[in-house]
């Protein structure tokens, strides 16, 4: 078999591979510690082969979507199984799956209860967590989304710290209702926009068909021909901010933005080790990728619409975030304040709805996840020796745990955005697109750009309770460094902090034609649509594999829905 | 004689291009080779490695200082319109990251003004490192200095071979990194981290406002580049234009110095079409619209003031540099003193082009300048830590700097910046040789009679005290009295009031320098050991140490060459420096654009001398001062109470005018109060308790309400679905009779 | 000899009457095995429309709906009185009104 041949499977194998591996685990005796860490690291490397590979696979320049995929699955409701990636979904699956290694590696010798079950947790997120990423199909990607909930509720409830069951709960509930109100919306999407007969669940149809009708209500708002709109049209209008802000409020959730945040410092502190790493490096990335894929393109008037909002609330995050950061005694949460503080300035890049500000907010994802899952994975050594969150029982680390407190200072300075490191080049990109942005008040960049000094304040805060000063604690001096596999997993991160940030243009080549459409795709709702062409924003549909050719759709008939 | 040696450079300009990286490459990998493996290597290797390190960056240094200063055939050209430049090397290694219409390269260049700025660094930072090797030998912590040390010299390099703000900016923030890591190099002692941290944050104070000069210049500077082409600049320019917009937009990026400075060339040509002028006119598209230029470019100048304020010590951002003489002394001497606060004052004179521009911003960086000056000498009469003077003694002199690049006298600034590099640097080396034969003992009245016990270090402090004082024949004299001379005769068209006031500022800051460091020289190392001496005698450090201190000594007479007035002449028949020829390819573009936009009239007095001498006067008065005070009425009165009015100046000034306290009340503590009050009762009280917990309690309700409807009673239950099917059908059968 | 047909509407009063008679049982009688007896009599008088419904309509629908109702009756009837069996050796009475631990 070529590698061309191979090319369509390649994400199927790393959306199901992990399947697989827990599968494989089902059959493991559950006293066999080694053997389960063992074959989990093995699926989770495989996986980070096979995501290097489909990272390298994509071309910058080809179609929007590659490696794409698209069988029958229930066609009677439209649903088909569609897979594919374009550039910042390609990224963001290599960010899955360097983590995966990462989050079995720092758990080693974390989890001794129920270690079996601990892991085909941690299989079962990775699966979600990839098909997440890479589904085209409404019903496929809300099932992914879905999914990713249950074993991170486990992994949470069971495995975690004093107060485990609340925060699970709170994680859960939280994060479920706005998935389903966003069902409703899918449902709605489902219904308004095709003819019966041929409907489907399938992204790009679903934009297409939306794509004529949102060009009309961009003009209608700009006061052209509001008169003869179609009825598409006019059913957009109606419910069209309904429906952005269905999807809005799970995304929301999910990012978390400022006042829905309130899930995640719970659900981090009480989490283990991986937990973190995963809640921090991926699952908050689903908020804003959401955004990016669904809640914007689909619905770009209404996005323009509540703009102002948006943006308003990504600069609260960023200060409020910070701030909360500053009045912390609990090192994870701290560090989870700091995640919303971060996720803010995503979301103001992604509401900037420029180029350089959408590039930088892609990026910035990339490096939020290295960053905040390499400060959860080194807390976690840290806490893994002492059992305590509370920074006053800290002080002087550095002297003990000199290579440790190295690594831990190069993340820090990651987070804080030193020039050289990752975390610079996308805030930079991001404030950049923000000033440029059009009709959007200058203040909100000033007071996001305000971020590098609380950033500086609260890290370097903590940093020297935690490392600096001396060591009034005994327990604090008797802290061994690190051993040989949490000093290479440091080791890993601290080179992808420098490389990120030294060498950032392969990645950004591969975000930017996904950046171009994505910031084509927001314009179409904005004053300046007129100069937005069909062919920089009309999704390619792929055919069904082995279906008989389709019979283009009817035009879509007057629809009898309340107003 | 032949004299082709002097104007063909020693190497191939070509190759000294393309491997300009190695500058700054060799101390990063001195860097990560003492930081990694600098423990099993022992001492001997790291001082070997990190020395050889530097030292070859200055054998590079030297190579393009040569080649750009001699030889005339070093030319770069202007991307934005294919004319020559100036003399200089330059590489480019290509995009470092680029998304939309904004690109940032990886691009070095070295002109004159890099060149001078490169010798210095280099070569103190060179000399520092040899200092270090015996000032450090009994510290366990020494892999770790020196890889610190090496990574700062790696930083300041890029920030001053950088050809563009943003590689500028990584250099910028990294040398405050380094300033971090090595203040708080001693961090078992929480005060030492903390010095550190303070460090950082002021830092970063005006690193925000610096990102915000950068976007806001990135705006106007591709407003400019798209402006619709009726606009009067673009009818004048308009063969250039297409390239200028091409710069701007696409490559080499908004930010690269070139095409700034080209951008600055536009500004006083158009006044030639208009009484407004580009600096009157609108900006015409994108988010600054509605705003002038001129206007737009006072507030990037201010905000740049603020980001070159936080960096180089300047009101109000000074309060770190005090505080951060908790490092090892070296690093007070090369951070503190030679290289990273004169940062701020090598931004300011690279953005010189466009800077003349904005007279407004420049009149405020003139009488900040001036008043630092003013006020940190003020602070220096009082403080007792040696150390601590100098850092005072550091923080006026960068007034100078920046009173200099404030009245347009460029070339002055970048003069007195070499020598204070020079003297300032001894100074602090001769604090920390004293520190090293007293035994750690800093306080000056705890001290004396080093005179006769470390006489090198005694003649070196000397000889740098005089310089900084302005006495005449040093260097320090010339530098600080050409810039209060170019003060009084440069016209800053619209603030003729702040020549004068800035003059007279500086003048008494001269008297109250020439005061202080008297001051501190008399009480540390004349008259008899104080009764309350660490150790009973002194003992002179070693060669490796003492030898810098003698080299920056000679260097501090040595450089008065450059600024000796007359030397040379332009072409008008003006007297010009030595340092003013050399600078003129950079800064006379600067100077030509100020006079064509009619912001700045240069100086018209040529003849100095009547200056000069009011300001040695005024250095004899103040040294005086202090010897009559010190030598004769303090030793008088010992043992009779001081007058309170005098004891309450005192303890204000050793206090520090209560500034931390002020800006800890009324920045800090608010800050601090405020997120915790949020977090409590927004974050807490409000979403949590209220929404979230509120939530799930109205819930939790509902359900405690409905569970009555289970009464147990089976036939309740029937009763209840034979209800709903009447109902039913009752509706069925209404539905059909309403037919 | 003619036998007048009956007439469809006479089968559905009938059915109706037998519904009623059966719902008044199943909510009014204590004993468990009497209110069995009323739902078998509600669900015969569905039986009784349904063939009435196919006489009328000449359609064998109906028949093969019956036949399902019979069957699911006497499985019901099967699983409920060995409920109400078990539940009489645990409570030693099959009176419904004394029968209500499975309340809030």
């Amino acid at each position: 078999m070529t590698a061309a041949q191979l090319q369509p499977y390649l994400l199927t194998l790393i959306v199901f591979l992990p399947l697989l591996g827990a599968g494989l685990l089902l059959f493991l005796p559950r006293e066999e510690f080694g053997q389960v860490r063992a074959w989990t690291l093995l699926a989770m490397g495989i996986d980070l082969a096979l995501a290097v590979v489909a990272y390298l696979a994509f071309d910058p320049k080809g179609a929007e979507f590659q490696l794409e995929v698209r069988r029958a699955w229930s066609p009677e409701f439209g649903i088909s199984y569609h897979l594919g990636v374009d550039g910042l979904s390609v990224s963001l699956v290599l960010l899955t799956g360097f983590l995966g290694p990462v989050v079995v590696l720092s758990s080693w010798k974390f989890i001794h209860e129920r270690v079996k079950e601990f892991h085909i947790s941690l299989l079962l997120i990775q699966a979600a967590m990839m098909g997440t990423l890479v589904s085209l199909d409404l019903i496929l990607f809300y099932v992914f989304f879905e999914a990713m909930l249950i074993p991170m509720y486990l992994l949470i409830g069971v495995w975690g710290s004093e107060r485990r069951r609340e925060a699970a709960m709170k994680f859960f509930l939280y994060t479920l209702f706005g998935s389903l109100v966003m069902l409703v919306a899918i449902l709605a999407v489902y219904f308004i926009g095709q003819p019966a007969g041929a409907r489907s669940f399938d992204y790009g149809t679903v934009y297409n068909s939306l794509l004529s009708a949102n060009r009309q209500l961009a003009a209608c708002t700009q006061g052209v021909g509001c008169a003869t709109l179609a009825p598409l049209a006019v059913t957009l209008q109606a419910w069209g901010p309904l429906m952005f802000l269905a999807f809005a409020l799970a995304f929301a959730i999910k990012v978390p933005m400022v006042p829905l945040h309130t899930w995640l410092p719970e659900a981090h502190v009480e989490a283990p080790v991986a937990g973190s790493i995963i809640l921090a490096g991926v699952m908050l990335k689903m908020g804003t990728y959401g955004f990016w894929r669904f809640a914007i393109p689909l619905f770009p008037v209404a996005a323009y619409q509540f703009r102002p909002l948006f943006v308003a609330l990504a600069v609260v995050g960023i200060v409020y975030g910070a701030l909360m950061c500053l009045a912390q005694q609990d090192v994870k949460k701290l560090i989870a304040y700091s995640s919303i503080s971060h996720l803010g300035i995503c979301m103001l890049g992604i509401f900037a709805f420029t180029a350089e500000a959408a590039s930088g907010s892609a990026y910035q994802m990339l490096n939020h996840g290295v960053s905040s899952g390499a400060l959860f994975c080194l807390f976690g050594f840290l806490y893994e020796r002492r059992h305590t969150r509370r920074i006053g029982d800290y002080g002087g680390v550095a002297r003990v745990m000199p290579f440790f407190a190295a690594s831990f200072l190069v993340v820090t300075f990651s987070s804080i955005a030193v020039p050289g490191t990752n975390g610079f080049v996308g805030e930079f990109l991001v404030l950049l697109g923000a000033f440029k942005a059009s009709s959007l008040w200058l203040g909100y960049p000033v007071l996001a750009t305000t971020t590098v000094i609380l950033g500086a304040s609260y890290m370097l805060w903590m940093v020297q309770r935690v490392f600096f000063g001396p060591i009034d604690r005994p327990e604090n001096g008797a802290l061994r460094d690190l051993d040989l596999r949490e000093g290479l997993t440091a080791c890993a991160f601290m080179v992808l902090v420098l490389w990120m940030g030294l060498a950032p243009q392969p990645f950004l080549d591969r975000i930017a034609p996904a950046t171009d459409r994505f910031v084509a795709r927001a314009q179409l709702g904005t004053p300046d649509s007129a100069k937005v062409k069909d062919t920089d924003v009309r999704v390619t549909v792929p055919p069904i594999e082995g279906a008989p050719p389709a019979v283009p759709p009817p035009p879509v008939a007057a629809l009898a829905l309340p107003r | 004689m032949d004299t082709s040696w002097f104007t063909k450079a020693w190497a191939n300009p070509q190759a000294l291009s393309d491997n300009l990286w190695l500058i700054i490459a060799l101390p990063a990998f001195g860097a990560l080779v003492c930081g990694v493996f600098g423990r099993a290597l022992g001492r001997t290797y790291v001082n070997l490695v990190a020395c050889a390190s530097v030292l070859a960056s200055f054998f590079l240094s030297v190579f393009a200082f040569q080649a750009v200063a001699a030889d005339p055939s070093v030319i770069v050209t202007s991307a934005a319109n294919g004319q020559p430049l100036r003399f200089a090397l330059s590489g480019d290694w290509g995009v470092w990251f680029q998304a939309g219409s904004f690109s940032a390269h990886f691009g070095l260049w070295v002109d004159h003004l890099s060149a001078t700025m490169l010798m210095v660094v280099t070569g103190v930072g060179f000399l520092i490192h040899l200092y270090s090797t015996a000032y450090m030998e009994h510290d366990p912590g020494y892999w770790r200095f020196f890889a610190y040390l090496n990574l700062f010299m790696a930083s300041m390099l890029t920030l001053v071979l950088a050809d563009n703000l943003v590689l500028l900016f990584v250099g910028w923030e990294g040398v405050g990194l380094c300033s971090y890591l090595l203040i708080g190099f001693w961090y078992t002692d929480a005060a030492n981290a903390w010095a550190g941290r303070k460090a950082f944050i002021a830092n970063r104070v005006g690193d925000c406002a610096f990102l915000l000069a950068m976007m806001l210049l990135v705006l106007t500077v591709t407003a400019f580049a798209r402006a619709p082409s009726a606009e009067p600049p673009a009818i004048f320019f308009a063969q250039r234009r297409a390239v200028f917009a091409h710069a701007a937009t696409s490559e080499p990026g908004p930010l690269n110095f070139k095409v700034l400075e080209e951008f600055a060339q536009y500004i006083p040509a158009s006044l030639a079409m208009g009484s407004k002028g580009l600096l009157g006119t609108d900006i015409p598209i994108g988010p600054l619209a509605g705003h002038t230029y001129g206007h737009t470019l006072t507030v990037i100048f201010l905000l740049l003031l603020l980001g070159a304020a936080g960096k180089s010590a300047q009101l109000p951002l000074y309060v770190w540099l005090p505080d951060a003489m908790a490092g090892p002394t070296p690093v007070s001497a090369l951070i503190h003193a030679a290289t990273m606060v004169t940062a701020g004052v090598y931004l300011l004179c690279r953005m010189a082009p466009l800077l003349v521009m904005s007279p407004a911003a420049m009149a405020t960086v003139a009488v900040v300048g001036a008043l630092t000056a003013l006020y940190a000498a003020l602070l220096a009469f009082a403080q007792d830590d040696l150390k601590k003077v100098l850092a005072y003694s550091t923080i006026s002199q960068l007034g100078y700097m920046f009173l200099g690049v404030g009245v347009g006298f460029f070339w002055g600034a970048i003069l007195h910046l070499v020598t204070h590099a020079c003297f300032k640097g001894c100074l602090f080396l001769s604090a920390g040789s004293v520190m090293h034969g007293n035994d750690g003992e800093l306080n000056i009245k705890k001290l004396g009679c080093l005179r006769k016990e470390m006489p090198w270090t005694t003649a070196c402090f000397g000889i740098a005290t005089l310089a900084i004082t302005g006495i005449v024949p040093l260097s320090g004299f010339f530098s600080k009295d050409d810039i209060l001379h170019g003060a009084l005769h440069t016209h800053l068209l619209g603030y003729e009031w702040v020549m004068p006031t800035v003059f007279a500022i500086g003048s008494l800051g001269a008297v109250a320098t020439a005061f202080y460091m008297s001051r501190a020289y008399l009480l540390a190392f004349t008259g008899e050991r104080a009764k309350d001496a660490k150790v009973p005698h002194a003992h002179e450090s070693g060669w490796v140490m003492v030898a810098p201190l003698v080299i920056l000594a000679a260097l501090s007479i040595v450089l008065l060459l450059h600024g000796f007035p007359g030397v040379l002449k332009t072409p008008a028949g003006q007297p010009e420096t030595l340092m003013e020829a050399f600078l003129k390819p950079v800064f006379g573009v600067a100077d030509k654009l100020a006079v064509e936009a009619h912001s700045l009239e240069p100086e018209t007095e040529s003849n100095p001398w009547p200056g000069f001498v009011i300001a040695l006067a005024l250095a004899w008065v103040g040294g005086a001062a202090a010897w009559y005070l010190y030598k004769r009425v303090f030793p008088a009165r010992a043992g009779k109470p001081v007058p309170a009015v005098f004891a309450a100046v005192r303890s204000f000034t050793v206090h520090k005018f209560y500034v931390d306290e002020l800006y800890d009340a009324v920045l800090v503590r608010p800050i601090k109060l405020l997120s915790i009050g949020l977090f409590r009762v927004v974050d807490e009280g409000l979403i949590d308790t209220v929404l979230v917990g509120g939530t799930g309690w109205v819930t939790a309700r509902i359900g405690s309400l409905l569970r009555y409807l289970q009464t147990g009673d089976v036939q309740a239950y029937a009763a209840m679905m034979a209800v709903g099917l009447l109902a039913g059908v009752g509706y069925a059968i209404f539905e059909v009779l309403a037919k | 000899m003619e036998i007048s047909p009956v007439d469809t509407q006479n089968y559905l009063l009938l059915a109706a009457t037998l519904f009623c008679t059966g719902m008044l049982g199943v909510l009014v009688r204590r004993n468990a095995l009497v209110v069995f007896m009323s739902i078998e009599l509600m669900l015969n008088a569905a039986n009784l429309t349904f063939l009435a419904a196919a006489r009328e309509r000449l359609d064998s629908t109906g028949h093969l709906a019956a036949l399902f109702v019979i069957a699911v009756a006497a499985a019901e009837a099967a699983i409920g009185l060995a409920i109400v069996i078990a539940v009489f050796r645990n409570r030693g009475t099959v009176n419904v009104e004394d029968i209500r631990t499975m309340k809030y």
